[in-house]
C-alpha cells in the first residue's frame, strides 16, 4: 500500500485535502514510516476539522485549500456508467496526450445495481480512483468519497445538481453531466387550446392541459413522468417552485409539512382530481411516448433523453408537432436535477492525480467535447455558451431550466425517506388523500427515519 | 402411460380414452403456448428496431426485420469474451458442486464420526441464511484474499452449495449399506467406493444438481457484477445489463437479442438433460 505523497517530502502537509487524512487513519498501518506520517497528518486533520466545522454547504476552504501537487506519472482507474464508459476512452486519449505520464483505465459498470457495486467495492477496499455516480445513487455512500480539494471553484457548476454531492456540510464530488425535467408539449393541441407558446404560470399550465383535452381531443392533459420511478422525483418541482425545501438549511430535519409543500401538492393533486392527469397511466415500455405521439396526451414531463425516444416513436415529421418548455413559474420554476457526479474515492492511492483528471473533465471545452461524443449535457455552466449547445433550440430549453433546479440531498436515509414520501404522493394521487394530512404523515414517517447524520 | 390400442378393435372404452387424451393434449397445448409466447416475443422482438418495439399498438411480427441487434453483439461488444467467462465459471462451478457435494453427502450419509450431526446442522443452517445477508462479508473476504477480478472470485464462493450437500446426502442415504460393505470387503478404499459405487448410482440427483447449479451460475448477476472489476471479466448477464439498460432508456432490441443469445445454451442443456432432470426431482421427492 504505497501512497505517492507519503514518500514525497516536498508535499506540504497542509496541502492535503481533509479526506486523504481520514483515509490514512482508516487504513491499517504497516510500516513505521507511514505511522509517523499518520501521526503528523492526524494533527493536521484535527486542525482542519476545527476550521471546516462551520463551512455549511460551502466547499471546504482555508489554509489547507491548496491541492496536493499532482505527480508526473499516474495510472488511474475510472468507473463510468453504462454507455458513457464506452465513449469515455475516446475523450481521455486527449488527456493522456496532454499529460504524457498518465494512463487511465476505464471500466463500464451497468446502471443496474450500481449502488451495490460501489458500496461493496468500498467495503472490500477495491475501489477505483474515480467513479461516475448517478446523482440519485449518491445517497448513503458519500462517506466513501473525498471532499473536493479546497481550491475547487464549485460555482462553475449548475448549483441544483451540485446539491446531490453535498452531504454533511462537505462537497464530496462535482457534477459531471446533468439532466433535468422539462415540459414536452404538443404545439398543435396547445394551439387548439388557445396557447401559441408555452405555459408561463401554474394557472396557465392547468388551463393549457385542460384545453388540450376539451378542445384538442386529448384523453389526458398532462403526464407527470414517463416511468413510475420518476413520479416522485418529478413531483418535487411543485413544492420547490412554491418556495419549499425537502430538508432544512442545516440538514438536520426533513421539511415536508410546510404550508408551501402542502399547497404545492394540493395543486399537483388537482390535476388528478379534475381528471386532467391519469392516476393509473400505462407504464409499459414506450407507453408514455406512444400516447404523446397518438395525440392522447398533451404534455409530458421528461428529461433530455426523451426527444430521441419521441422522434423514434413518432417517426419523421413528428418533430414539428411538439416543443419543449421550462417549468412554469409559481415563486420560481424549479425542476428536478439529475445526472452524474464525479467522485474520488477515499481509498484512491492516486488522489492528487485523480483530482487533476476531474478538473480536466470540468473544463468547459472538454465538457462540450464530451457532449459531442456522448450526448450528455454539460454540468459546467459556461459550456452552454458554446454554439454547439446554445444554437440548438431544444437543448437551450434544458440549458435554461438547469439554471433553476434542485436535487434531493445525498443523505444515507434518503432512499427510505423518499420511499415513505412516495407512498404519500401515491395516496394523494390515487386515493384523493388530503395533502395536509399526507404531508403530516410523511413528516412523521420521515422524522422516524431521521436524516442519517 | 399405458397403451390402449391392442388387436381387439375399438370399443367404446377406447373411444372415451382417446377423447380424454385429446382433451389432455389440448390443455397441454394451451399451457405450452402460454409458456412459449413470451419467448416467441423475445425472439421476434430481437429482430425489431427500437422504434418498432415502442410502437403502439405493438405488432407481433417484425415488419422490417433487422439483424442489427445481433450484429452489435457479435462485432462491437465482444460477445465471445463474455460467453467464455460465463462458460468457464458455470462449468467449473458445476464440476465443483458435483464432486464436493457428493463427497460431503456421502460422508454425512454413510460415515459415523464425532460431530456428524453438528456438521449436518451447520449445512442446514447455511441453507437457510439468505444470500443477501452474507453478500457483503463474502465480498470483503474475497477482496482481502486479493482475488477480485479473477475467475477464482467468480467461482470459489459457489464451488459447493448447502442445497447440493443436502440433496446428495438424502439420495446416498438410500443406497443399501450392504453394497458399500461388499466393496469394503473386496478391499476398496472409501474414495474408490465413492467413485465406483456411489457416483454411478447417483445419476438423477447429479443431473438435477448439475442443471440447477448451471442455471444459477449462468443467470447470476449481482455477484459477477461486484466481483469482476474490468469489462473483460464480465459475464453475460452483466454485459447484457451494461449495454442494453441505461439510466432511463432501455435498448429493447439489443436486450432481447442478448437474451436470446444467453438463453440458447440453457435451452440446449435442458433439452439434453431433461430426462434426468425430471427423474431426479421425482426421486429426491420420494425419499
Amino acid at each position: 500500500m504505497r501512497r505517492p505523497f507519503v514518500g514525497a517530502p516536498p508535499t506540504p502537509l497542509g496541502a492535503l485535502a481533509p479526506g486523504t487524512i481520514a483515509m490514512i487513519t482508516r487504513t491499517p498501518v504497516r510500516n513505521t514510516n507511514l505511522k509517523i506520517a499518520v501521526a503528523l497528518l492526524s494533527l493536521v486533520s484535527l486542525a482542519a476539522c476545527g476550521r471546516d466545522g462551520g463551512a455549511g454547504a460551502e466547499p471546504a476552504t482555508g489554509a489547507q485549500g491548496q491541492n496536493a501537487t499532482a505527480p508526473a506519472n499516474a495510472k488511474l482507474v475510472v468507473w463510468a456508467m453504462g454507455s458513457d464508459g464506452d465513449n469515455l476512452p475516446k475523450l481521455l486519449k486527449k488527456f493522456e496526450a496532454e499529460n504524457p505520464g498518465y494512463s487511465v483505465d476505464v471500466t463500464s459498470i451497468p446502471w443496474q445495481d450500481a449502488a451495490s457495486k460501489l458500496r461493496t467495492a468500498d467495503a472490500g477496499g477495491v475501489t477505483p480512483d474515480i467513479a461516475q455516480v448517478g446523482t440519485t445513487l449518491m445517497g448513503g455512500i458519500t462517506d466513501a468519497f473525498q471532499p473536493v480539494p479546497g481550491d475547487t471553484d464549485t460555482s462553475v457548476y449548475f448549483q441544483g445538481p451540485l446539491k446531490s454531492a453535498q452531504a454533511g456540510g462537505q462537497t464530496v464530488g462535482v457534477p459531471w453531466v446533468v439532466d433535468t425535467r422539462v415540459l414536452f408539449y404538443r404545439t398543435d393541441l396547445a394551439r387548439k387550446a388557445g396557447f401559441d407558446g408555452p405555459p408561463k404560470t401554474w394557472d396557465e399550465l392547468k388551463a393549457m392541459a385542460k384545453g388540450m383535452q376539451a378542445q384538442g381531443g386529448a384523453k389526458w392533459g398532462i403526464r407527470m413522468a414517463t416511468t413510475p420511478d420518476q413520479d416522485v422525483q418529478n413531483s418535487f418541482a411543485f413544492p420547490w417552485s412554491n418556495g419549499a425545501q425537502i430538508i432544512s438549511q442545516d440538514g438536520s430535519k426533513w421539511t415536508f409539512d410546510t404550508p408551501e409543500t402542502v399547497d404545492a401538492y394540493r395543486y399537483y393533486q388537482s390535476f388528478y382530481k379534475e381528471k386532467i392527469a391519469d392516476p393509473n397511466p400505462a407504464t409499459g415500455a414506450g407507453a408514455a411516448e406512444s400516447a404523446f405521439v397518438n395525440g392522447q396526451l398533451g404534455i409530458l414531463v421528461a428529461g433530455a433523453g426523451e426527444s430521441e425516444l419521441l422522434d423514434q416513436a413518432g417517426g419523421p415529421g413528428f418533430k414539428d408537432k411538439y416543443a419543449l418548455a421550462t417549468f412554469p413559474r409559481q415563486k420560481s420554476g424549479t425542476s428536478f436535477a439529475g445526472g452524474s457526479d464525479l467522485v474520488v474515492f477515499k481509498q484512491s492511492k492516486n488522489s492528487a492525480a485523480a483530482w487533476k483528471l476531474v478538473r480536466w473533465l470540468s473544463q468547459p471545452d472538454v465538457q462540450v467535447e464530451w457532449y459531442q461524443i456522448d450526448g450528455a449535457l454539460p454540468a459546467v455552466q459556461s459550456a452552454w455558451q458554446n454554439p454547439a449547445l446554445a444554437d440548438d433550440k431544444r437543448l437551450s430549453v434544458f440549458g435554461e431550466q438547469l439554471k433553476d433546479t434542485n436535487a434531493p440531498p445525498p443523505n444515507a436515509t434518503w432512499l427510505q425517506v423518499s420511499d415513505v414520501f412516495g407512498q404519500q404522493v401515491e395516496q394523494m394521487v390515487k386515493n384523493g388523500k388530503d395533502p395536509a394530512q399526507a404531508m403530516k404523515d410523511a413528516q412523521t414517517a420521515a422524522d422516524g427515519i431521521g436524516t442519517g447524520s | 402411460m399405458e397403451t390402449t390400442t391392442t388387436g381387439r378393435g375399438r370399443s367404446l372404452w377406447d373411444h372415451v380414452v382417446a377423447r380424454r387424451r385429446l382433451l389432455i393434449y389440448l390443455a397441454l397445448l394451451v399451457a405450452v403456448v402460454v409458456t412459449l409466447l413470451p419467448f416467441m416475443w423475445m425472439l421476434l422482438g430481437s429482430f425489431k428496431t427500437q422504434g418498432e418495439i415502442l410502437r403502439d399498438p405493438a405488432g407481433f411480427l417484425p415488419q422490417h426485420p433487422t439483424t442489427e441487434n445481433y450484429g452489435t453483439w457479435f462485432t462491437r461488444l465482444h460477445l465471445g469474451r463474455f460467453f467464455l467467462n460465463s462458460l468457464v465459471v458455470a462449468v467449473v462451478t458445476v464440476v465443483g458442486n458435483l464432486l464436493f457435494c457428493s463427497m460431503v453427502g456421502y460422508a454425512l450419509a454413510k460415515f459415523d464420526f464425532a460431530g456428524k450431526r453438528l456438521v449436518f446442522a451447520l449445512v442446514m443452517i447455511t441453507l437457510m441464511v439468505p444470500g443477501v445477508v452474507t453478500f457483503v462479508p463474502l465480498f470483503v473476504l474475497v477482496a482481502k484474499l486479493g482475488l477480485t477480478n479473477t475467475y477464482a472470485a467468480l467461482i470459489l464462493p459457489f464451488l459447493t452449495s448447502p442445497l447440493g450437500v443436502f440433496m446428495m446426502r438424502q439420495f446416498i442415504g438410500g443406497i443399501p449399506d450392504a453394497l458399500l460393505e461388499a466393496a469394503r470387503i473386496d478391499g476398496a478404499g472409501e474414495l474408490r467406493i465413492w467413485a465406483r459405487i456411489v457416483m454411478p448410482l447417483c445419476g438423477p440427483p447429479l443431473a438435477t444438481l448439475g442443471i440447477l447449479t448451471f442455471l444459477g451460475s449462468w443467470n447470476n448477476f449481482l455477484w459477477p457484477l461486484v466481483a469482476a472489476q474490468t469489462e473483460d471479466m464480465y459475464t453475460l448477464p452483466v454485459a447484457l445489463s451494461l449495454y442494453s439498460t441505461g439510466q432511463i432508456a432501455t435498448q429493447y432490441g439489443l436486450l432481447l437479442a442478448g437474451s436470446v443469445l444467453v438463453i440458447a445454451p440453457i435451452v440446449l442443456v435442458f433439452v439434453f438433460l431433461q430426462r434426468y432432470f425430471t427423474q431426479g426431482i421425482a426421486t429426491v421427492g420420494v425419499r
